[in-house]
């Protein structure tokens, strides 16, 4: 690493704000892929589900699931939007 | 009245000392200077968590060889075996851990604690260590005025590393300076006395400091100066050793009975160590000298040596001990027996050790929030006249409302008395305690804040479940069909609430499956909408009176608000992960819009 990645990172992490953003973002990662499992496994318990209420139950939590996936996907995009501003206004 | 006496008795002492020898002051100085780095360690420490040390704590103390590598591992990082035990008293008394995993930790950290010789022994003592002290102090300090939580942590940690070299540099030059005007040799004690009488020595030297590293130092600092003899530093070392549990057991008195068993169980440890070291010394002394050679440490390196006595017999004793763990436990379980079961309005995690750290302070009102939701959960079980063991089991819903036709005699108001109002009272002052007592981060404040707002919200459904209660008990043995059948969806709207709530708490670690909580937000607004249509056309067609519609719409906008607050507070309970990772769970669920939009699709 050179000594312009090494004081480029060191800033990156005492600048609290970017830290913060960052730690939120992988939290939010985390949680989005643990619903991108739960959306498959939901998936295919429905594929394998014959009775009619249940089925009817798997699709209403996957419609969730996918919903708050989508919610989650754009709170990280928005965040990314919020680094790549503040380095080019920091540029 | 000894009590009283003994404070003025050690100053007087301390304060003659001074007075008489400037060494003496500064060897004094230097323990004072280690002791208050590992303040500065211990609150440095304690800036690193948030949720982070349940989740270590969940996956590294499930089988026994992990809860001794923790033991190891934290007590090498933090060089304080009496700090790693005080914690894991914290720990069990939350509940966080079993007494078995405690043990565990508790072996661990006995080993742990001997790496801190081999640094003092190995690098302390050759190295120009108040070089380095130096600058950590200023870099320290200035971290410590930072901000941020983390930055802070740092600074903490790295001052305290700075006073305990300090302090290390200190003891070393005031026993250097001490051997020219007295020769402490001339007391040394020969023989089986002198390991016994050295052995108290040692023992009261940590009971006084709290601290064996401490006692470790001065005895390595003493050694290499000459001051004491290699057998008698051997001694003074096993003192050492046993002294150190006297910090575990002044931390259980305000633990409950699981932390008092794991100080129990540090003593008899410390102590069968201990008394297997002093009847086979000669022999001990005898393999140091072996392994030492082994090792290519010199005959004559003492302070090395002493390092190498210390890892051997508290490994011996980790060995020994290990094949006791079971029957210690169940030992340790009929000497001190647990008190009668308490009234289920008791707390049963609450206590003063859980103040140690803010997670475990974290832990505990959780835990405790948690069994006041399983005493609500039996109110308003009741309250609908089924059984809460029946919702929790694996009977169709349908089917166990089918089954309970017959009202349950439930009096609200008296079970809410007795087993939920004053728990909510005890919770809502450990929690005004705790803000009083510790400095919280925002993030330890806001989710104390959302612990207690959970409770509120538990205690909240009771009260809408008494609403409910009475038109129900009425229309479930009515004679209209219609309005029995209505009374007993809302039974099972809200039993399946229940259901849901308790699959989801018993595998609460997953994000994804407290999420799907938002599902009964979902089924809730599903029900009101269906509830809307069906009550016109049972209005229309003479099947229910005006007055049962009126009721029928009360009574669905409580059971509305019962899911409401019990949704909101399985949100805040169930989830068991650090809280940042809590954060990102709550920023993804679904507000009412968001499931009403799901609704439509």
């Amino acid at each position: 690493m050179n000594l312009r990645k090494l004081i480029n990172r060191t800033d990156e992490y005492l600048r609290t704000e970017e830290r913060k953003r960052k730690e939120k973002r992988k939290y939010l990662k985390q949680v989005t892929r643990k619903l991108r499992e739960h959306e498959k496994s939901l998936k295919a318990q429905l594929e394998d589900c014959s009775d009619s209420e249940l089925k009817k139950r798997l699709n209403k939590e996957i419609m969730l699931a996918h919903a708050q996936r989508k919610k989650g996907v754009k709170l990280i995009k928005s965040l990314k939007k919020k680094k790549s501003k503040s380095k080019t206004e920091k540029n | 009245m000894v009590k009283k006496l003994i404070l003025p008795t050690i100053f007087a002492f301390l304060a003659y000392g001074f007075w008489i020898s400037s060494d003496f002051k500064e060897i004094a100085a230097g323990v004072a200077i280690f002791l208050f780095g590992m303040l500065a360690l211990e609150e440095g420490f304690k800036a690193f968590t948030g949720g982070l040390l349940e989740k270590i704590l969940k996956r590294t103390t499930d089988k026994l060889w992990k809860s001794l590598s923790f033991g190891v591992i934290s007590t090498t990082i933090m060089q304080s075996s009496s700090l790693v035990s005080v914690i894991t008293i914290s720990f069990l008394s939350a509940g966080l851990i079993s007494l078995a995993a405690g043990v565990g930790i508790i072996f661990g950290a006995n080993l742990g604690t001997t790496t801190g010789a081999w640094l003092v022994a190995g690098l302390g003592l050759k190295v120009k260590i108040s070089t380095y002290a130096m600058p950590m102090l200023v870099f320290g300090i200035i971290l410590v005025f930072q901000k941020t939580k983390e930055l802070k942590g740092i600074g903490y940690v790295l001052a305290g590393l700075g006073f305990l070299f300090l302090g290390i540099h200190h003891m070393k030059e005031g026993f250097e300076a001490f051997k020219d005007t007295i020769d402490l040799t001339a007391y040394a004690v020969e023989g089986y006395a002198g390991v016994l009488l050295f052995t108290v020595i040692g023992l009261f030297a940590t009971v006084v400091m709290q601290s064996s590293h401490a006692t470790l130092v001065l005895i390595i600092t003493a050694l290499s100066a000459q001051q004491i003899t290699y057998e008698n530093a051997l001694a003074l070392a096993i003192g050492a050793n046993i002294g150190t549990t006297i910090t575990a057991i002044l931390g259980s008195i305000s633990a409950n009975i699981e932390g008092k068993r794991l100080a129990g169980a540090h003593l008899i440890f410390n102590m069968a160590t201990g008394f297997v070291a002093i009847a086979f010394i000669w022999q001990l002394t005898g393999l140091v000298d072996s392994v030492s050679a082994w090792l290519g440490i010199a005959d004559d390196n003492y302070t090395l040596k002493l390092a190498v006595f210390h890892t051997i017999f508290n490994a011996i004793g980790v060995v020994l001990m290990l094949p006791f763990i079971g029957p210690m436990v169940t030992f340790l379980k009929t000497r001190l027996p647990s008190p009668p079961a308490p009234h289920v309005s008791e707390p049963r995690y609450l206590n003063r050790a859980a103040f140690e750290m803010p997670d475990t302070m974290l832990a505990a009102v959780r835990q405790e929030t948690l069994h006041l939701y399983d005493n609500a959960a039996k109110i308003i079980a009741g309250g609908l006249s089924l059984n809460l063991q029946d919702i929790r089991g694996e009977k169709p819903l349908e089917e166990v409302i089918h089954q309970s036709r017959s009202v349950i005699p439930t009096d609200i108001d008296r079970q809410y008395e007795d087993s939920v109002k004053s728990l909510y009272g005890s919770i809502v002052d450990f929690i005004s305690k705790a803000q009083g007592r510790m400095s919280l981060s925002p993030d330890h404040s806001d989710e104390l804040f959302r612990l207690r707002a959970a409770g509120r919200d538990i205690v909240e459904a009771i009260k809408d479940t008494k609403h409910l209660q009475k038109n129900m008990s009425q229309y479930i043995l009515a004679d209209n069909p219609y309005i029995q059948s209505e009374y007993d969806t809302i039974r099972l709207r809200l039993a399946s609430v229940l259901r849901e709530l308790y699959k989801v708490n018993l595998q609460g670690d997953n994000s994804a499956i407290i999420l799907s909580l938002d599902r009964l937000k979902l089924d809730m607004q599903e029900y009101d909408h269906s509830l809307n249509n069906n009550l016109g056309s049972l209005i229309r067609h003479d099947r229910i009176s005006p007055a049962m519609s009126v009721s029928l719409m009360n009574d669905s906008g409580y059971a509305y608000d019962v899911t409401r607050n019990l949704v909101q507070m399985g949100e805040v309970l169930f989830s068991s992960g650090e809280l940042r990772l809590k954060a990102a769970e709550r920023s993804l669920r679904l507000d009412e819009d968001e499931v009403s939009a799901v609704a439509e699709q």
